[in-house]
């Protein structure tokens, strides 16, 4: 039975456990082996974006470390995947760790790019009967190239109508410590992005990054809007059997 | 944070709650969707282009000194000037000692963003010298006494009925809805001034090393008359700015063309080699150029942001970028807007000052997308972020928490029970009906967007019910 | 100038050739075309006139063409002309008895008032319907100063692409010679206001090209 180990990024771990429940259920649904190496904590992307690269740089030593065996790495987060498979090699310049965060980025993949190139799988069994819409969170597709995966995955999704979100590609305005910093600012584009999803007259709003999603469904619940925010991997793991319960 | 910081923070936060203003620069920046996608299928190989672009400013940049040299040797062989100012004020200085030499009363400017960063006009204007921007966008914003907006379409913020009662207001022109003829009362207005000054300033778009020659890449016709009739000509630019041959332009044009329009090319690309020869009709008596360093040079001696001086000044960047979009180009502060701006800024003007330019983004990576010359951008705020850290400007309460965040992350242990702790009083704050309060930890979110719920149990804690521990 | 005038040059020189010692990196991508090579230099340069609104008449010789010009100038309000003093334009003109007011750039610069001008010009492109003038084409107002702008041109001046154009240009010298170049594609035109694109700023509205096939 091929293997891969989850790296669960910190704030999915502590906020939305579901989602990473959802990818392990997914996985094994379709024949995968699935671990979770417990000593992870977090990327370093936190410390890193701020500007922080020394103290970020000891937390990729230790994540290159714990993963170092991993034969494929899963995450369901497009700017997590991004951290080590983009930055790492930039922030380990230099260091003797830096090959081997080279090679552990190229095991490592965000879930729906697994799914689809590396597992060949777009039809995960999954019902979802309801109108949906995709927001293409930045890091996911401008660093990893994340466009057509999991549009090939929600079309195979029974019962789901996929809708086009209207400026789909622009920035939901989460961007970590910026949605506090310049909240402002942050504030503005989620209302921009939240009034293009309430256009779009999906029910569902997803993305392939729970960050985003978190800051969309802050806005949206400000708003009173009647769109909800659900992560595509929670979207694969339902099925008809779990009667296409919404999360 | 800086002065500069806190005046950007109070300028963002009211143009982002502005919902007139956002839907201005929405509507703007689709038109310019629009047209730059069509101009894009002109192309039969767009990254051909991107990456020829590239090249050639990769090329002029990394050989700076004989390109500047071969382009200055140019010159002075034609009989202009060149001068060298290592910053704003030697460049001002210059130029107002050209000026009074002539006894300059008035001058006409064909746009130049070097002229906005050395704030050139204010320092004619105090030698009582009449400054008349020509271009249309500038020439509504210099009425208005703002700064441009843009540096491309300088005054894309303003409708129609702003400036016809703006011209009412300052030039006694009868009030109009027709943009053509609000056009026509600018053209009557300022033809005026091109065959009353004595001098003209232009800026550049690129100057070509082989042939001596400054080029403006224009539309209206003004950067031609502000440079034909005047008898004395000076073209103001950045050192960065030369390329190495003619030919080079023949992928330049158009493509600035595209990325910054959308048009296959602009209507005038003009090139400039010195005052009028003998047996010319007509043209300037001198002509001077003023390559301005204004910390470029130091730029390029970093080799990890030196391709920020690739920048054709095209605004690609400036229109994709989602906080543009919401925030609009004054609330910048600066003379360069948007992405390029706030990565180039903080190196002319000061990372200390003006490193908040390089925090106030979310890294969409929009900007590097678009960019005709392959630069980036959104790597160098990254880099702008960690150089300011670096320069130990943060204050010692964020690097204690940045050092505390670490240190819990460091053990799996301290995680799983920071987390813990961290859920658990929220959940009782939040579900105290404190959310958004004053009282509640979590107000910079929350005083925006709502809060998540708060799990009883983490992944992990799920992870070990279902399958054990390990 | 000394350089004692300019202490700053050697001071901005130095540093930048202790920057320039090390290259930066480059970013390595595919080669390739691009532009669709021009197959049909006339067509496409036709084709792109119409989309840059240049008024393009393609005419068989001379006498069409002085026609061609002529019922130009009978559609302008009575005003003064500016012609770029050569033979091909002395000849074209020669035969106008409308009595307007003529003034050839060897007199001098055209007046600001000229109803229009009418000039030679060093190349036509069909990549982007351009024409390529210079200071040697009556000079550096003639071709921007009139509310309208004639170009004569003969088909063999005519080069396909921007490439092309800047063979021609290095070929005869054209950049060193001139002071003044300047490729000019369609009329003055703003979209400053609203983005609404208003043709005729402080350029030429009408730009009109006779292009002569044969003589």
């Amino acid at each position: 039975m091929p293997k891969v180990s989850l790296f669960i990024p910190c704030f999915v771990d502590q906020l939305n456990p579901q989602v990473g429940m959802d990818v392990v259920r997914v996985l094994r649904r379709i024949g995968y082996q699935v671990d979770f190496p417990e000593a992870q904590t977090c990327c370093g992307q936190p410390a890193f974006n701020t500007g922080y690269w020394d103290e970020a740089r000891p937390l990729a030593e230790r994540f290159v470390r714990i993963f170092s065996s991993a034969e494929a790495v899963v995450s369901p987060s497009g700017s997590c995947t991004t951290m080590v498979k983009v930055f790492y090699p930039e922030l380990l310049a230099g260091t003797p760790l830096h090959d081997d965060a080279v090679a552990l980025g190229q095991r490592m993949h965000e879930f729906t790019q697994f799914l689809v190139k590396v597992a060949k799988v777009t039809d995960v069994g999954a019902s979802f009967p309801h109108k949906v819409t995709f927001h293409d969170s930045c890091h996911g597709l401008r660093e990893l190239h994340l466009k057509q995966e999991p549009r090939e995955l929600l079309k195979n999704v029974r019962g789901l109508e996929l809708v086009d979100l209207p400026y789909g590609e622009e920035c939901c305005g989460f961007g970590g410590a910026f949605s506090v910093k310049y909240a402002m600012i942050s504030a503005a584009m989620g209302d921009t992005k939240a009034g293009n999803i309430e256009k779009s007259g999906a029910e569902y709003v997803t993305a392939a990054d729970p960050s985003c999603l978190m800051h969309i469904e802050g806005i949206l619940r400000r708003k009173k809007s009647a769109a909800r925010t659900i992560h595509v991997a929670s979207i694969l793991a339902q099925t008809a059997a779990a009667g296409g319960k919404t999360a | 944070m800086s002065t500069a910081g806190q005046e950007f923070l109070r300028k963002a936060a009211e143009k982002s709650a502005d919902l007139v203003h956002r839907g201005i620069v929405r509507w703007n920046i689709d038109q310019y969707d629009t047209g730059v996608g069509k101009g894009k299928t002109r192309f039969a190989d767009w990254s051909a282009a991107r990456q020829r672009c590239h090249d050639i400013k990769w090329e002029g940049v990394n050989h700076l000194d004989k390109y500047l040299l071969q382009f200055e040797q140019k010159v002075k062989e034609n009989g202009g000037h060149v001068f060298w100012a290592e910053n704003g004020e030697e460049a001002r200085q210059y130029i107002c000692d050209v000026a009074a030499r002539h006894g300059v009363k008035k001058v006409v400017k064909s746009k130049s963003m070097v002229s906005e960063e050395i704030h050139l006009a204010a320092a004619m204007e105090k030698m009582g010298i009449e400054v008349v921007e020509t271009d249309l966008g500038e020439f509504i914003v210099q009425l208005r006494n703002e700064p441009p907006y843009h540096i491309v379409t300088p005054a894309m913020h303003l409708n129609r009925q702003q400036v016809s009662k703006l011209f009412h207001e300052k030039l006694g022109a009868a009030e109009t809805q027709d943009p053509p003829e609000l056009v026509a009362i600018a053209r009557r207005w300022l033809r005026k001034s091109f065959f009353s000054a004595e001098m003209g300033i232009s800026g550049a778009n690129f100057i070509i090393a082989d042939a001596g020659m400054v080029t403006i890449t224009t539309n209206e016709g003004n950067g031609r008359l502000s440079t034909s009739v005047p008898r004395i000509h000076v073209a103001l630019t950045g050192i960065e700015k030369v390329i190495p041959r003619l030919q080079d332009l023949a992928t330049l044009w158009p493509t600035l063309a595209t990325t910054g329009t959308g048009q296959p090319i602009t209507c005038y690309n003009t090139l400039m080699g010195g005052a009028r020869r003998a047996g010319e009709v007509d043209g300037p008596e001198e002509f001077h150029v003023v390559l301005v360093d204004n910390g470029r040079s130091e730029l390029l001696a970093d080799l990890e942001q030196r391709e920020i001086l690739h920048c054709i000044r095209c605004g690609a960047c400036i229109n994709a970028c989602p906080v543009f979009r919401n925030i609009g180009g004054h609330a910048y502060g600066v003379t360069y807007p948007g992405p390029i701006g706030s990565v180039l800024e903080p190196h002319l003007r000061g990372l200390k000052e003006y490193q908040h330019l390089s925090f106030a983004s979310s890294l969409c990576g929009a900007c590097t997308d678009v960019c005709p010359v392959h630069i980036e951008l959104h790597h160098h705020l990254l880099h702008n972020r960690r150089n300011a850290i670096h320069e130990g400007t943060h204050s010692a309460a964020e690097r204690l928490g940045i050092k505390l965040f670490r240190w819990t992350m460091m053990s799996p242990g301290r995680f799983r029970f920071f987390g813990s702790l961290g859920r658990t009083a929220l959940r009782v704050i939040h579900g105290m009906g404190l959310e958004g309060t004053a009282l509640d930890p979590m107000r910079p979110w929350t005083k925006d967007r709502a809060a998540p719920a708060m799990p009883r149990e983490s992944f992990r804690d799920l992870w070990r019910k279902q399958n054990g521990v390990h | 100038m000394a350089s004692t005038d300019n202490p700053s040059r050697e001071r901005i020189l130095g540093r930048i050739r202790a920057a320039v010692q090390t290259t930066a990196p480059h970013h390595d991508g595919p080669a390739g075309q691009m532009f669709v090579p021009v197959t049909d230099p006339l067509d496409r340069f036709q084709k792109e006139c119409a989309a840059n609104i240049t008024e393009c008449t393609v005419t068989a010789d001379t006498a069409a063409s002085a026609a061609a010009i002529a019922n130009v100038l009978a559609s302008l309000p009575p005003g003064e002309i500016f012609v770029q003093d050569a033979p091909e334009l002395r000849a074209l003109v020669s035969g106008f008895k409308d009595g307007r007011p003529l003034r050839w750039s060897s007199e001098g610069p055209p007046n600001e008032a000229s109803e229009a001008t009418i000039t030679l010009c060093e190349a036509l492109v069909a990549q982007t319907g351009s024409v390529l003038v210079s200071a040697s084409n009556g000079g550096r107002q003639a071709t921007v100063i009139a509310p309208v702008h004639i170009v004569f041109a003969k088909l063999n001046q005519l080069v396909p692409d921007l490439e092309a154009v800047f063979a021609r240009v290095y070929e005869r010298g054209i950049a060193s010679k001139n002071s003044y170049v300047c490729l000019i594609t369609g009329s003055s035109r703003t979209a400053d206001i609203e983005k609404i694109l208003i043709m005729g700023a402080h350029g030429p509205r009408r730009l009109i090209v006779v292009l002569q096939t044969g003589g």
